[in-house]
C-alpha cells in the first residue's frame, strides 16, 4: 500500500473537548468562530458586532446589545507514538512495523485534511531520536515519516522504551495513537499509560495473522523470541494448536479487560490496515 | 595407537572430532523468528526434538570421523579350553582307495558272485572314508582337527584349527579326480608327526590313518618314526580300509613273534610262517604299529558300516580337555560407525522434512 492512490484516509474526532486555540475540527473549550451556541453577551464585553442578536437584545432587560457567543472547533496535536522494537520486525507476508507505517500515512493525510499537527515519536529500547518528528502541519510529512519507519532496522526493545518516550507527553492535550503489538508486561504498561492521562489514547494493537493463528499442517517449528532470543521448539499438532488459540484469545482478553479498566479502546491490525474499520472505531467513541 | 581395547588405523583424524561440537553453536537461521514466546505453549515434545536433532547432528558428525580413523579391535591371542583331541586325519589319497568297498549285505553273498557284487554295488573307499571324516569333524566341533593328504608324498591340507568349516573344505576338496600314483606311509607318518614338534603339548594328540593298504617300512624310517611318536606323545589309530581280498589284519597277524626256537622242523615251520605273513605290506606295518611305545589301535573296515563303527569308536576314546590358543585378527569396526552416523543422517532427514521452516 505503499502507492498514493490506494491510500484511505479515514475520520476522526475527539470525542472530549479539546483545549487549544487554532481552529480545526475537534470540539473545543474556547470561544470563537463556532456552530455551538453558548451564551450571550454584552457588546460591550465582545465587541464583535457580526454577531449581534437583535431578538435577544430587544427582549433584554438591561438593555444591553448582546452578541452571541459560540464555541469554536480546534484543532488538536495528533501524536503518534510507534513501537519499533525487533518484535515489529516480525511478520509472515508484511513486517508489522510496514503496517504500522501504511497506518501512519494514512493518519497523516487524515490529519492534515482536518487540519491536526501531526508528530511522532519512535522507541525500542529507548526513545529513537532519528524517528522523532516533531508535530507539524505539514502535508508531504506522512510519507517521510512513513518511510522512515519502513526503513528503520528494529532492535530488541521493551516497556522501558514506551517510559522513556512518554516523558515528551506529559501533562500535553493531544490524540495520542500508540502502536505497537502490546507485547509487555500489563504492570508497568499501567503505570506508563497513566502518564497520558491529559491526552486521547487510542492503543493500536498490530498483530500478525502469523502471529495469532498456527500453522496449519504439523510441523517441528524451533523458534527464536525477537526481543530476548529465548528458544523454544514446538511440535505443532492439534492440541498445540488449540493452546496457541486459547493463548492468544486469552492474551486479546486480557488487553480488553486491561485498557477498558482505564477507559481506553484498542483498536486491532490484523495483517493489514483497515482505514473503514478506523472510521467506525471513531464513530463509536464519539457516539 | 591403542585406547584400551580399541585401537585407530588412522589415529590423526581423531583431530576432527572437535567438528562434532558444530551443531551445538546456535545459529540464528535454524530457528524462526517470532515476536513473543511468552503466549505460545510449553511443548515437551518439541523440546525434546530440538535436542535430538542436536544430538543426532553431534552423533552424526563424530560417527563419520570415528569411522574414518578406522577403529577396530587389536589382534589378540585367545586361550581356548576345548574337550577333545588334537587329531591329525592322515588320508590316503593313492589310487587303490577309489577301488570300491564291500556292501554292506557282504555276508550274505554267494562268495562267488562277491567280485561282481563289490564292482557293482560297492562304494569307493575315498568317498564313504570321506564321507564319515566329515561327519566325525562335524560331530566333534571341540576337538582340533588338521588334515593331511598323502601319496608318494605329504600334502599338508589343513594346519590345525578349529574352523570346522576350513577342514570339511579340505575334506570335500580330497574328492576332487582320481586317486594318485603311489602309497608311501613312512613318509607321510613323518611329515604328520613333524606337524606336532613345534606345537605345546595341551591335549591328547592322535594321527588318524586312513588308508587301505601297508608299506614296508626301512629301518631309519621306523626309527625315527618310533622317536617321533614317542617324543611328542601321539596315538596312532589306523582306519584300516580292507579291499576285497586285501590280507585280514586278525589275531594271527597281530601275534608277537613265536618264541619258537632251534632247528627243529615245527620251529621252522612256524618261523617261516611268521616271516611269510611279515612279508605282506599291511601285516608288516601293523606289526611295527604293534611294537610302538604308544598307543596304538586298529579298526578294520570291510564295509561301510565297519568304517562308520570305527570312525565313532574313535571319538569315543579321545574326550579329554584341552587347552589352546587361538589368533584373533585385527577386527575392524568402522563398519559400524558408519551405519551409525547414516542412521543419524536418515533421522536428521526426517526431522527436516517435518521442519516448519517459514510461516507462509
Amino acid at each position: 500500500m505503499s502507492a498514493a492512490d490506494e491510500l484511505h484516509e479515514f475520520h476522526y474526532r475527539l470525542p472530549q473537548r479539546a483545549a487549544g486555540q487554532r481552529p480545526g475540527s475537534h470540539p473545543g473549550s474556547s470561544l470563537g468562530a463556532g456552530q455551538e451556541f453558548v451564551s450571550h453577551m454584552s457588546l460591550y464585553d465582545r465587541p464583535d458586532p457580526r454577531r449581534l442578536d437583535l431578538r435577544a437584545s430587544v427582549r433584554s432587560t438591561t438593555g444591553d446589545w448582546l452578541v452571541r457567543v459560540n464555541r469554536q472547533r480546534v484543532g488538536v496535536t495528533v501524536q503518534l507514538l510507534v513501537d519499533v522494537s525487533a518484535s515489529m520486525g516480525f511478520g509472515a507476508r508484511r513486517r508489522k512495523i510496514d503496517v504500522a507505517a501504511d497506518f501512519v500515512e494514512s493518519l497523516a493525510r487524515s490529519a492534515f485534511r482536518v487540519g491536526d499537527a501531526l508528530g511522532m515519536l519512535a522507541f525500542d529500547q529507548r526513545e529513537r531520536a532519528d524517528l522523532c518528528v516533531p508535530a507539524t502541519l505539514s502535508r508531504g510529512l506522512g510519507s517521510v515519516m512513513a518511510d522512515s519507519l519502513r526503513q528503520c532496522t528494529p532492535a530488541p526493545g521493551g516497556i522501558e522504551g514506551l517510559e522513556d518516550a512518554l516523558q515528551q507527553l506529559i501533562g500535553r492535550e493531544a490524540l495520542v495513537f500508540l502502536v505497537s503489538d502490546f507485547h509487555w508486561p500489563l504492570d508497568r504498561l499501567g503505570a506508563a499509560l497513566d502518564l497520558l492521562s491529559h491526552a486521547f489514547v487510542v492503543p493500536v494493537i498490530v498483530w500478525d495473522p502469523a502471529e495469532t493463528e498456527p500453522p496449519p499442517h504439523d510441523a517441528i517449528a524451533p523458534l527464536r523470541d525477537a526481543e530476548s532470543s529465548v528458544r523454544r521448539t514446538l511440535f505443532m499438532r492439534p492440541k498445540l494448536r488449540t493452546q496457541w488459540r486459547d493463548a492468544v484469545a486469552a492474551r486479546r482478553a486480557e488487553l480488553d479487560a486491561f485498557l477498558s479498566a482505564r477507559d481506553l479502546r484498542p483498536f486491532f491490525i490484523h495483517g493489514a490496515f483497515d482505514a473503514e474499520a478506523m472510521s467506525d472505531y471513531f464513530f463509536e467513541a464519539t457516539a | 595407537m591403542i585406547f584400551g581395547a580399541i585401537d585407530f588405523a588412522q589415529p590423526w583424524v581423531l583431530l576432527l572430532l572437535p567438528l562434532a561440537a558444530l551443531p551445538l553453536l546456535r545459529r540464528r537461521r535454524d530457528t524462526l523468528l517470532f515476536p513473543t514466546l511468552d503466549w505460545l505453549p510449553r511443548d515437551r515434545a518439541g523440546r525434546v526434538a530440538g535436542f535430538a536433532w542436536r544430538a543426532l547432528a553431534v552423533l552424526a558428525l563424530a560417527g563419520i570421523v570415528i569411522a574414518l580413523a578406522g577403529p577396530g579391535s587389536p589382534e589378540t591371542t585367545v586361550t581356548r579350553t576345548g574337550r577333545g583331541a588334537e587329531i591329525m586325519i592322515l588320508m590316503d589319497r593313492s589310487r587303490s582307495m577309489d577301488a570300491k568297498m564291500k556292501p554292506s549285505d557282504w555276508r550274505t553273498i554267494d562268495p562267488h558272485s562277491m567280485l561282481y557284487q563289490v564292482e557293482s554295488r560297492g562304494e569307493p573307499k575315498s568317498a564313504v572314508a570321506r564321507d564319515l571324516l566329515s561327519k566325525f569333524v562335524e560331530q566333534r566341533p571341540d576337538d582340533r582337527f588338521a588334515l593331511m593328504f598323502f601319496s608318494a608324498g605329504p600334502m599338508n591340507v589343513v594346519p590345525f584349527t578349529q574352523h570346522d568349516a576350513v577342514v570339511q573344505a579340505g575334506i570335500t576338496a580330497g574328492g576332487l579326480g582320481r586317486g594318485l600314483s603311489d602309497t608311501n606311509v613312512g613318509r607321510a607318518l613323518t611329515a604328520a608327526i613333524d606337524t606336532f614338534t613345534e606345537r605345546a603339548y595341551t591335549g591328547s594328540r592322535i594321527i588318524l590313518l586312513v588308508t587301505d593298504g601297508g608299506a614296508h617300512l626301512d629301518e631309519p624310517t621306523r626309527k625315527r618314526i618310533r622317536e617321533g611318536l614317542q617324543a611328542n606323545r601321539i596315538a596312532l589309530h589306523w582306519l584300516y580300509l580292507r579291499t576285497l581280498n586285501a590280507p585280514e589284519l586278525d589275531a594271527e597277524a597281530s601275534a608277537p613273534p613265536p618264541a619258537a626256537d632251534g632247528d627243529s622242523m615245527e620251529a621252522i615251520e612256524v618261523r617261516n610262517a611268521y616271516y611269510a605273513q611279515e612279508s605282506i605290506a599291511e601285516v608288516s606295518l601293523h606289526r611295527f604299529f604293534q611294537s610302538l611305545p604308544v598307543t596304538y589301535r586298529l579298526y578294520q573296515a570291510d564295509s561301510p558300516e565297519d568304517l562308520a563303527k570305527a570312525v565313532a569308536e574313535v571319538g569315543r576314546q579321545q574326550n579329554f580337555p584341552l587347552d589352546f590358543e587361538e589368533r584373533v585378527p585385527r577386527q575392524d569396526h568402522s563398519r559400524l560407525f558408519f551405519s551409525l552416523a547414516a542412521l543419524c543422517c536418515a533421522l536428521l532427514l526426517v526431522y527436516r522434512s517435518l521442519l516448519l521452516r517459514s510461516w507462509l
